[in-house]
């Protein structure tokens, strides 16, 4: 167990040409010991670098990793005291659970009885008590991968673990009860958990805190209701959530309403330090309110598709040529032609060349 | 740290590269050596150590007339029986093995994978076990002591190894893209020679290169079932051989052997290394 | 222009893989089959085809019997879930192969892989090799090689379980508009997935299969607020229905000896006796004056948060409308929305929902 600190890590994968691109831009993070990690982010965005940065299977070109206040930029995989979990899941399939498990302690040459204690010890946080003697080969995937995972577990000195894409193969039902089991684990073990993904809905339901990255560079680090409620890009506020934010170009009205269409719109966003050209209102689709009649900050728009997404209804509504997405409960009901749609003073953000203004 | 690490590879790998060149070198001096030279203790540098003269290489070139052993007909049979066999190989070979690798064929307990092991346990049975019924069935063809002859018997040789490395090559192909080309409008067959065949060259240059090997290497059938009017490589290289052993000769007969393979080695090393074929069907 | 299955079995060692399929689409419709992995969908959408040779019964298709007609002169398109190209062809030799392959002239196909090119938006990717694109764009070469053709019937085979979350929904708005224009022109259009949000949001007509049958055929609405038995209500909600074993005793309704509400107006015609309940998450929320919970799991997606609750006897899956963080292990109070609740008889039938008058 570590504090992991990165300092002014950069990564480049062929640094010495002349057009050397940054696979990870230059940045510096601090991951609390204990914490529940997703990095986020489109394929290509450089998360799996970070994770890999981390593990030592790439050195960064430039910056220091500090474990605890400790240099180990340059010391090996296997020195880092660092458990991974990958896509798939690695065991020896010619031994037993027990022995999956034992191994990494065998390794290091502990005596009989720690080991017996410490595997028996996993084994009952991950439920797999009932199986020890199982040959491993036999097992399902997500047993698998609890296997995988539970071989870091079993060493006491982790200073995190890792987890790149760990559910990809597990099956849509399982996959919860591994989420659980990883929660479980951060709690019990108090253990730091880092784990890489591409689909947001697994990095809000896993983390405490999200980093979203794109293009190798971080671009927002915080909690699922903050990414949601105040995604600091326009990308951000597009890559998480299902429908995508709202967004419009609109002007700054004055200090604390903007013009969108021929509407006038006030936010809780102080506006009088933004005097820029490319504005955009942003607003989840989940919060703009379906009206009964014409109120303040509310547009009337003509609705051009309800689809049924169970749950849920999203509404299609055309208000001056800008499409307006709306997320209501299935129950509500929406009229055939016109509606007033309201947009919250406080769920209003307001970005200035792609940049939330705070 | 790094200096010291990629200096002791290099050194790793300047000494494997010594041990694989030095028989090379060994043999290109010798064949430049004459009887004193030889006998009369180890000599390294031309000119310094040893005079050089070309007779071991003019040997291979003089008839037997005139005392020589002409290996260059030999050579030319060789090329010609391991091409043609490898040839046939690879071509009945990947129809063979598409089938197995695609089609579903039982008869009682045999299935495709003992049909095969069955291609490639013709492998595992010692050569000599072969040689008296290919001995009879040629000479009842007709066929002993003739370049055909000995095309057939390499064929029977080569072929399950080209079946063994192409079911392997076409099961890692992944059958929708057979199922699109269907889908496409082409026939089976079709399908097979516009699509199927292109995405198959990296494992059919495998296949190759292998067969080649094994036919050029081959001596024991060359030897068995020729007599005089055809004579291969190999056993032309060991008819060199006398109660003087000329090591001279021998050494120049084996750089000529051995070199075709050299170059088709680079040939096909420097292909599949450029269009990273193996790698565009995951 | 009906494609008609009557009666399709086709039997592993054990298992069914078809087992008595029988429907009628007729084109300009989109088919989304959803069902787990392993319920049958590629199998059905390999027979139609004809890559499989079911054991019995018959396709037909515009009155012909579709069964005597091999793949290559079918009119049908596929798409897989792998990203199937020809690694030796460039993209654009990719959508031109099916074109080149049935002899149409030259200044044609030029026309319409162009217009395919556009309809996937990779203008400019022409010339690139397979193995120079990314996962989502190997898949529009994919898509655009299957509408080049301009089939009769267009198969989908989950064909976006592979990509990234992001890029799946963008590519599924765009798969919509395509299909849209592309099923208004006379196609069969089937589509098979396991996720439900996407067989909502395709919108079309749903076929729930599982081990080789089908469970129910209908629209989305139809399917999301009647489903016709415990395994389609699992199957066909993420996450899935919860479901109890229960009884209704006069004006009580119990849920696994535990939990006792109130029976709802909807299940006034209900005899007593023993009922499977189901209700969703959204009819499971957080009221001060419920039944104690523990939590056991608390998930937060979007401006949600699912709860993952149990007690000695139930587990069960509550949603918040909020946004809230929970320990592990807390005791919460949970109310069971009961004009939500569905009854499904003891053989896993749909007795009564929700939506039953409205039907």
């Amino acid at each position: 167990m570590a504090q992991i600190k990165l300092q002014n890590i950069a990564h480049s994968y062929n640094p010495n040409s002349v057009d050397s691109k940054y696979a990870l831009k230059p940045f510096d993070m601090t991951w609390v010991d204990g914490g529940r990690y997703a990095i986020l982010g489109p394929s290509g965005c450089g998360k799996s670098t970070m994770l890999n940065i981390m593990s030592g299977i790439v050195k960064p070109s430039e910056g220091r990793l500090l474990f605890d206040g400790v240099d180990v930029t340059d010391e090996t995989t296997s020195d880092r005291n660092i458990a991974q979990v990958f896509q798939f899941p690695v065991i020896y399939g010619t031994m037993t659970v027990h022995d999956n498990l034992a191994f990494p302690l065998v390794c290091r040459g502990y005596d009989k009885s720690f080991i017996e204690s410490k595997v028996n010890e996993v084994a009952e946080a991950l439920s797999l008590e009932g199986l020890l003697s199982q040959s491993a080969r036999k097992l399902t995937a997500d047993q698998k991968q609890l296997i995988s995972l539970g071989r870091g577990l079993v060493r006491d000195n982790v200073a995190a673990i890792l987890m790149d894409e760990p559910l990809t193969v597990i099956d849509p039902d399982l996959k919860f009860r591994l989420r659980r089991k990883l929660k479980e684990i951060n709690q019990k073990y108090q253990s730091t958990l880092i784990y890489v993904t591409h689909d947001q809905n697994e990095a809000m339901t896993f983390a405490e805190n999200i980093i979203v990255m794109d293009d190798g560079e971080i671009v927002q680090v915080g909690s699922p209701a903050e990414l949601f409620d105040r995604p600091r890009t326009t990308f951000v506020g597009y890559f998480i959530g299902a429908p995508a934010m709202n967004l419009f170009e609109c002007d700054v009205v004055d200090s604390n309403s903007i013009k969108f269409g021929s509407e006038k719109i006030s936010t809780e966003t102080d506006l009088k330090s933004v005097n820029g050209e490319n504005i955009k209102l942003g607003i989840r689709a989940e919060y703009v309110q379906l009206m009964k009649s014409s109120a303040k900050n509310t547009v009337q728009a003509k609705v051009e598709s309800v689809d049924d997404w169970g749950n849920h209804k999203l509404i299609s509504a055309n208000f001056e040529g800008n499409i307006i997405k709306v997320k209501v409960k299935r129950e509500v009901e929406v009229p055939a032609e016109n509606v007033y749609l309201r947009f919250p003073t406080n769920n209003c953000c307001i970005y200035e060349n792609e940049i939330l203004v705070p | 740290m790094g200096t010291f690490y990629t200096t002791l590879k290099y050194t790793a790998v300047t000494i494997w590269s010594m041990f694989v060149i030095a028989p090379f070198l060994w043999a290109l001096s010798t064949s430049f050596k004459d009887f004193n030279s030889v006998t009369s203790g180890a000599t390294y540098i031309p000119w310094v150590d040893f005079e050089p003269t070309l007779e071991g290489w003019r040997v291979l070139l003089r008839s037997p007339a005139q005392g020589g052993v002409n290996i260059v007909e030999p050579y030319l049979n060789s090329i010609f029986v391991t091409c043609l066999a490898s040839f046939i190989s690879i071509l009945l070979g990947t129809l063979a093995a598409y089938a197995l690798s695609r089609y579903t064929f039982k008869a009682g307990f045999i299935k495709n994978d003992d049909i095969t092991f069955f291609f490639i346990s013709q492998r595992i049975m010692p050569p000599v076990v072969l040689a008296i019924p290919f001995f009879i069935m040629l000479g009842k063809l007709g066929l002993l002591d003739t370049l055909l002859g000995l095309v057939m018997v390499y064929v029977v040789l080569l072929m399950p190894i080209a079946v063994w490395i192409m079911v392997d090559f076409f099961n890692k192909v992944p059958v929708e893209i057979d199922e699109t080309a269907l889908i496409d409008g082409c026939n089976p067959i079709q399908a097979f020679f516009k699509v199927v065949l292109p995405n198959s060259i990296p494992g059919m240059v495998v296949a190759g290169l292998f067969c080649m090997i094994f036919g050029w290497t081959d001596f024991f059938f060359a030897f068995i079932l020729t007599f005089t009017e055809v004579q291969l490589l190999p056993v032309a290289i060991v008819s060199l051989n006398s109660s003087i052993t000329p090591w001279w000769s021998l050494s120049a007969a084996a750089l000529v052997s051995v070199a075709p393979l050299i170059v088709v080695a680079f040939i096909v090393e420097r292909y599949l290394s450029k269009g990273n074929l193996s790698g565009a069907l995951k | 222009m009906t494609l008609i299955a009557s009666n399709l079995t086709t039997k592993g060692k054990e298992e069914f893989f078809l087992n008595d399929i029988s429907f009628e689409m007729s084109p300009g419709k989109i088919y989304t089959i959803i069902g787990r992995t392993l319920s049958g969908k590629t199998t059905l959408l390999k027979t139609i085809a004809g890559l499989i040779a079911q054991d019995s019964g018959t396709l037909s298709f515009n009155g012909n019997n579709f069964d005597v007609i091999p793949v290559w002169k079918r009119q049908v398109a596929m798409v897989y879930q792998q990203f199937i190209n020809y690694p030796h062809l460039n993209v654009y030799d990719n959508i031109a192969f099916p074109l080149k392959q049935r002899k149409v002239d030259l200044a044609e196909i030029k026309d319409r892989v162009k217009q395919a090119i556009e309809q996937v938006g990779l203008e400019g990717f022409e010339e690139r090799k397979i193995q120079a694109l990314s996962g989502g764009q190997q898949q529009r070469v994919a898509l655009a090689r299957s509408l080049v053709k301009n089939a009769n019937i267009l198969l989908l085979d989950e064909p976006l379980v592979n990509l990234d979350y992001k890029l799946r929904e963008q590519l599924r708005e765009e798969f919509k508009k395509i299909f849209s224009s592309k099923a208004s022109e006379e196609a069969i259009l089937i589509y098979s997935t396991t996720d439900p949000i996407e067989a909502m949001q395709l919108g079309g007509e749903v076929i729930v299969m599982d081990e080789g049958k089908i469970l129910q055929q209908g629209s989305a609405k139809e399917i999301y607020e009647n489903p016709r038995s415990t395994k389609v209500a699992e199957i066909t909600n993420d996450p899935a229905m919860n479901l109890f074993d229960g009884e209704i005793n006069g004006k009580k309704i119990t849920l696994n000896n535990e939990v006792i509400l109130n029976i709802p107006k909807h299940f006034k015609d209900l005899p007593d006796g023993k009922y499977s309940f189901g209700i969703r998450a959204s009819g499971v929320t957080l009221d001060k004056s419920g039944f104690p919970f523990q939590i056991e799991l608390a998930e937060i997606s979007g401006s949600e948060t699912f709860l993952h609750l149990n007690n000695d006897q139930i587990h069960v899956v509550g949603l918040l409308d909020a946004v809230k963080n929970f320990n592990i292990g807390e005791t919460v109070k949970v109310s069971f929305d009961i004009e939500k609740l569905y009854a499904f008889g003891s053989d896993g039938i749909l007795m009564s929902s929700p939506y039953s008058g409205t039907k």
